[in-house]
C-alpha cells in the first residue's frame, strides 16, 4: 500500500507526457505553416491579452480553493498540498481530455483559453474534493480526479454544443456539478463514526484566518473567474459588472443571517468564509445576459440568504438523515446557488434579458449537468469504495499525520 | 503570524550597544545616498507611449512584485521563531534592491555618459535582478542579521548586473537567458556565503530552532503557491516577440504541473511509510519552472517541457534526501530554505537543456555556428556559477569582519534578536 500513491502518480505523469507528445501541439505551428506575415502576430497578441485573466483564475485554483479549505486543524497540510497534486494534474488531463473532446480526436493545439478551460476543469474537482476531504487518500483521489474530468468534459460538451445553452460563468456545469458529483461520492463513502462528529472535525483560531485567505482571493478575483471565457469583449464587460455587484450584496445577506440564525446574533465564521462568495457562484450562468446590476444583486442577495441557511439547516440534516457528510459544505456554497444560477438564468431568458439560448435549453442544460454528476458520482464512490480500497479508517479521518510528516516542531504561541 | 509571546518581553534585545547606534544610522545613510543619487542622475521617460504596451509592461511587472514580496517572502518564513524576519527582511532586500540595480542597470547601460532615463521595464528589469537576493537570503536566512544582509544585497545586485551586461555584450546573449541564470548565479552565491556564517553554528541550537511548526509550514505553502503560479510571468516577462512569449507562458504552465505531480509522489515514494514531506513540497514544486527558464521560448512542444519539468522534481526531490546531510557534515554549509535543491540544481539542469536544444536546433538546421553556439552558451552558464562562487566568497569573507559582526550563534534563527513581541494575553 505504501508505495501504490506515488507509483500511480509517477505512472500517470509519465502517461500525461506521452499523451501530450502525441496529441498536443502549441497554435504557434500550425499559424506559422499556414500563414507567415503580420496576421499571425495580431492573432498571437489577442491571445496574450487573456494572459491576466488566466492569472486570476489560477490564483483562485491554487491559493483560493487551496487555504478555503485549510480550515480543519489538523488536516492543512493536505487540504493545501493534495488541492496542487490534483489540479496539476487536473489541468494536464483536463487539456487533454477536452481538447479530444472538441477536436474529435485530431491533434490539439493549445492557446491561453484552452489553459482557461483546463484550470475550470480541475475546478470541479477541487469543490468535490471539498465534500469529501479528509475521508479519502490521495490514491483515491488521483482516480477521482481522472474519472470527474471526463465525466465533466463529456457534460460541458452535451450542454454547450449539443443543448446550445448559455453557462458563462460555469454555475451549472462547474459549480452545481462538482458539489453533485462530491457529494455523491461522500454518500457512497460513508462511515457511521461521522454521524455524530468526528473529533479532529473542528477548527482552531488560527486555521480559521488560513481558511479566511483563500475566501479573500476566491472573492476578489471571482469576476475574472465569470468572464475569462466571454465571446466578446462587451459580454465580458456585462459579466465583470454583474459578478461584482452580486458578491458585494451577498456578502451583505451573508453577514446579515449568520448574525441572524447565529447564538446570541454572533456571527459564525464558517459562513463568512463560504456564503460570501455564494453570490459569485449564483450569478455565473447569467452574468453576461442583461440582467442590470439590480438583478445581479437580488441574485446574490438570495444566494448569500440560501447558503447561510444552508449551513444551519441543511448540513446536519445531510449528515444525519440522508447518511451524506460534506466536510466543507460544498452543497451550500456550490450545490444550491449553482442551481440558484441555473433557475435564475431562465428566469432572466424569460424576462427577454438575453436571446442566446431558450429556456427549455437552460433548464436541460441544469438537468443534465446535476444528473450526470449525481451518476457519475455514484460510479466512481463505488469503484473507491470496492476496487481501489486505500480509504483511512474512521479514526484517521482528517488527520494530516497519515500522509504527511508532520514537523514536531511546537508552535510559539503554545510554549 | 502567530508568533506571540505570552510572557510579553522576556528576553531585551541583545545588540551590543554600538550596533544599535550604527544599524539605522548606516542605513538612513543609504537611503539618503540613494536619493542623491537619484536626483542627480535619473529621469523618467516623458516620450509618450502606446497605451496598451505600458498596461502590458505594467502588468508583468506586478505579477514579478508579487512573486517577489509575496512569494519569496513566505517561502521563507518556514521556521518556527523567525518568520517575522523572514517576510519583514525580504520586503526590506526587495526595496534596496530594486533602487540599486535601477540604478546600476542604468549606468552599465549607458556607461554613465548621461542621465539614467527610468522606464517601467526597467523596474521590471531591477525587480527580477533583486529577485537574486532573495534567493541568495534564503540561504543565509537567521545566520546574518540586517546589516549584513544590506551589505549582501549591494554587492550582488552589482556583481549580477555586472555579470548580465557581460553575458550581454562579450557573448551576445540575449537579455532573457542571461537573466534566467539568476537561479543558478544566486544560489551558489547564497550558499558561498551561508557557509562563513554557518561556521560557529552547533548542534543545538540548530536542533532546537531550526523547525517547522504547522503553521508555518502552511504559511510557506502560501509563499509556494504564489511562486508557483506567477512562475510563466516570470519566465516570459523579458521576451518581446509576442510568439516566443507564449511559448515561453505555456511551456511554464506545463513543466510546474508535471514537477507538481512528481515532486509530491517521488517524496512520498522517498520517504518511509510513504508519507509525504512538506519542505520537499515547498521546495521541489517549484523546480519544473526553474528548469524551463533558459529554454522556455524555444521549446515548441509540451511534451518536452513536460519531461524537463519531470526531471527537475526528480532531481530536486533526490537533492533534498541527499544533500543536506553531506553540505552539513562535510562541508559545514547550513542552507536554511534548501535553495540548493529548489533554485540551484534545477537552475544547472536548465542550463545544460538549453545548451542541448541550441544543440538540436543549430545541426537540424545544418548552419556552420555550432561551436560559437556552444561556447556562448556553456560560457553563460559556467560564467553564473563561477561569478556567484567568487562573489560569494568574498562577500562572506566582508561579512566575518568585526564591523559588522552577526549575532552570537546561540540568538540564530530568531526572531527575539531584532523583533519587539507583542504582549497579548493568553485566550480571548
Amino acid at each position: 500500500m505504501k508505495l501504490l500513491f506515488p507509483l500511480m502518480a509517477i505512472v500517470l505523469e509519465a502517461f500525461m507526457i506521452v499523451l501530450f507528445g502525441y496529441f498536443v501541439k502549441y497554435e504557434t505551428e500550425q499559424n506559422t505553416i499556414q500563414q507567415l506575415n503580420s496576421t499571425n502576430t495580431t492573432k498571437v497578441d489577442r491571445s496574450l491579452e487573456l494572459y491576466p485573466l488566466f492569472q486570476d483564475v489560477h490564483v483562485m485554483i491554487f491559493v483560493g480553493f487551496g487555504f478555503l479549505m485549510t480550515f480543519l486543524k489538523k488536516y492543512g497540510f493536505s487540504s493545501v498540498g493534495i488541492n496542487l497534486l490534483i489540479a496539476a494534474l487536473g489541468l494536464q488531463w483536463g487539456t487533454f481530455i477536452q481538447g479530444i473532446i472538441h477536436h474529435h480526436g485530431q491533434t490539439i493545439y493549445i492557446g491561453i483559453k484552452n489553459m482557461i478551460n483546463a484550470d475550470f476543469s480541475t475546478a470541479t474537482v477541487l469543490i468535490s474534493f471539498g465534500a469529501v476531504l479528509g475521508k479519502i487518500s490521495p490514491a483515491q483521489m488521483l482516480i477521482m480526479t481522472i474519472i470527474e474530468i471526463t465525466v465533466f468534459a463529456g457534460n460541458e460538451y452535451v450542454v454547450g454544443e449539443v443543448f446550445k445553452a448559455s453557462d458563462i460563468g460555469a454555475s451549472m456545469t462547474i459549480h452545481a456539478f462538482g458539489a453533485y458529483f462530491g457529494l455523491a461520492v461522500a454518500g457512497v463513502l460513508y462511515r457511521p463514526g461521522l454521524r455524530w462528529g468526528h473529533e479532529k472535525e473542528e477548527s482552531v483560531y488560527h486555521s480559521d484566518l488560513f481558511a479566511m485567505i483563500g475566501t479573500l482571493f476566491l472573492w476578489m478575483f471571482w469576476p475574472s473567474f465569470n468572464s475569462a471565457i466571454a465571446e466578446t469583449t462587451e459580454q465580458q464587460y456585462t459579466a465583470i459588472v454583474n459578478t461584482y455587484f452580486s458578491l458585494a450584496a451577498c456578502v451583505l445577506t451573508a453577514y446579515a443571517f449568520s448574525s441572524f440564525v447565529g447564538k446570541r446574533g454572533k456571527l459564525d465564521m464558517v459562513h463568512i468564509q463560504n456564503a460570501t462568495l455564494a453570490g459569485g457562484v449564483a450569478v455565473g450562468t447569467c452574468a453576461d445576459m442583461e440582467i442590470q446590476p439590480y438583478g445581479a444583486m437580488i441574485i446574490g442577495g438570495i444566494a448569500g440568504i440560501v447558503s447561510v441557511l444552508g449551513f444551519k439547516f441543511l448540513t446536519p440534516c445531510l449528515t444525519e438523515k440522508l447518511r451524506i457528510h460534506d466536510t466543507c459544505g460544498v452543497h451550500n456554497l456550490h450545490g444550491l446557488p449553482g442551481v440558484i444560477g441555473g433557475l435564475a438564468s431562465i428566469v432572466a431568458i424569460a424576462l427577454g434579458a438575453s436571446k442566446g439560448s431558450s429556456m427549455v435549453m437552460q433548464a436541460a442544460a441544469l438537468g443534465s449537468s446535476i444528473g450526470t454528476a449525481i451518476v457519475g458520482g455514484l460510479i466512481t464512490g463505488l469503484i473507491l469504495r470496492f476496487i481501489v480500497r486505500v480509504q483511512p479508517t474512521t479514526e484517521f479521518f482528517f488527520d494530516d499525520s497519515v500522509y504527511w510528516e508532520v514537523p514536531m516542531g511546537k508552535e510559539v504561541d503554545d510554549e | 503570524m502567530p508568533h506571540r509571546h505570552g510572557q510579553g518581553h522576556r528576553m531585551g534585545s541583545k545588540y551590543p550597544p554600538s550596533m544599535r547606534g550604527c544599524l539605522p544610522l548606516w542605513i538612513l545613510m543609504l537611503q539618503v545616498a540613494l536619493i542623491v543619487i537619484f536626483f542627480f542622475f535619473t529621469s523618467f521617460d516623458t516620450s509618450s507611449q502606446d497605451p496598451k504596451k505600458l498596461m502590458g509592461n505594467f502588468r508583468v511587472l506586478q505579477d514579478v512584485t508579487i512573486m517577489a514580496a509575496l512569494g519569496f517572502g513566505f517561502l521563507n518564513s518556514s521556521l518556527r521563531r523567525y518568520g517575522w524576519s523572514s517576510v519583514a527582511f525580504n520586503l526590506f532586500l526587495l526595496a534596496l534592491g530594486v533602487q540599486w540595480a535601477v540604478l546600476m542597470d542604468g549606468f552599465l547601460e549607458w556607461s554613465f555618459r548621461k542621465k539614467v532615463v527610468i522606464k517601467l521595464s526597467s523596474i521590471k528589469l531591477a525587480t527580477m535582478s533583486a529577485m537574486s537576493v532573495l534567493i541568495s537570503a534564503g540561504a543565509v536566512l537567521g545566520k546574518a542579521n540586517l546589516l549584513q544582509l544590506t551589505a549582501m544585497a549591494l554587492v550582488e545586485v552589482t556583481v549580477f548586473v555586472t555579470m548580465r551586461m557581460i553575458d550581454r555584450q562579450y557573448l551576445s546573449m540575449d537579455n532573457h537567458v542571461s537573466m534566467m541564470h539568476i537561479h543558478v548565479f544566486a544560489t551558489y552565491f547564497g550558499l558561498m556565503v551561508a557557509w562563513f556564517l554557518s561556521r560557529s553554528l552547533n548542534e543545538r541550537v540548530t536542533e532546537e530552532k531550526n523547525q517547522t511548526t504547522k503553521s508555518s509550514s502552511l504559511f510557506t505553502m502560501l509563499g509556494t503557491l504564489f511562486l508557483w503560479i506567477f512562475w510563466p510571468s516570470f519566465n516570459s516577462a523579458l521576451l518581446d516577440i509576442p510568439r516566443e512569449r507564449r511559448n515561453a507562458v505555456f511551456n511554464t504552465y506545463y513543466a510546474v504541473a508535471s514537477s507538481a505531480v512528481t515532486a509530491i509522489s517521488m517524496s512520498a515514494l522517498a520517504r518511509p511509510q510513504g508519507k509525504i514531506n512538506m519542505t520537499h513540497i515547498h521546495n521541489a514544486v517549484l523546480a519544473g519552472g526553474v528548469a524551463v527558464g533558459p529554454s522556455c521560448h524555444l521549446i515548441t512542444s509540451p511534451w518536452l517541457a513536460m519531461l524537463l519539468g519531470f526531471m527537475a522534481g526528480l532531481i530536486s526531490i533526490g537533492g533534498a534526501l541527499c544533500l543536506p546531510e553531506y553540505f552539513n557534515r562535510v562541508l559545514g554549509i547550513h542552507d536554511t530554505c534548501g535553495m540548493h535543491y529548489s533554485f540551484g540544481l534545477p537552475g544547472l539542469l536548465g542550463g545544460i537543456a538549453y545548451i542541448l536544444l541550441i544543440i538540436y536546433e543549430v545541426t537540424w538546421t545544418k548552419q556552420s555556428m555550432i561551436s560559437y553556439q556552444l561556447f556562448t552558451g556553456t560560457g553563460t552558464l559556467s560564467l553564473a556559477v563561477a561569478s556567484g562562487l567568487i562573489a560569494g566568497v568574498l562577500t562572506g569573507l566582508v561579512l566575518n569582519l568585526t564591523i559588522c559582526k552577526g549575532p552570537h550563534a546561540a540568538k540564530y534563527f530568531d526572531d527575539q534578536a531584532f523583533w519587539e513581541f507583542p504582549h497579548l494575553a493568553i485566550g480571548f
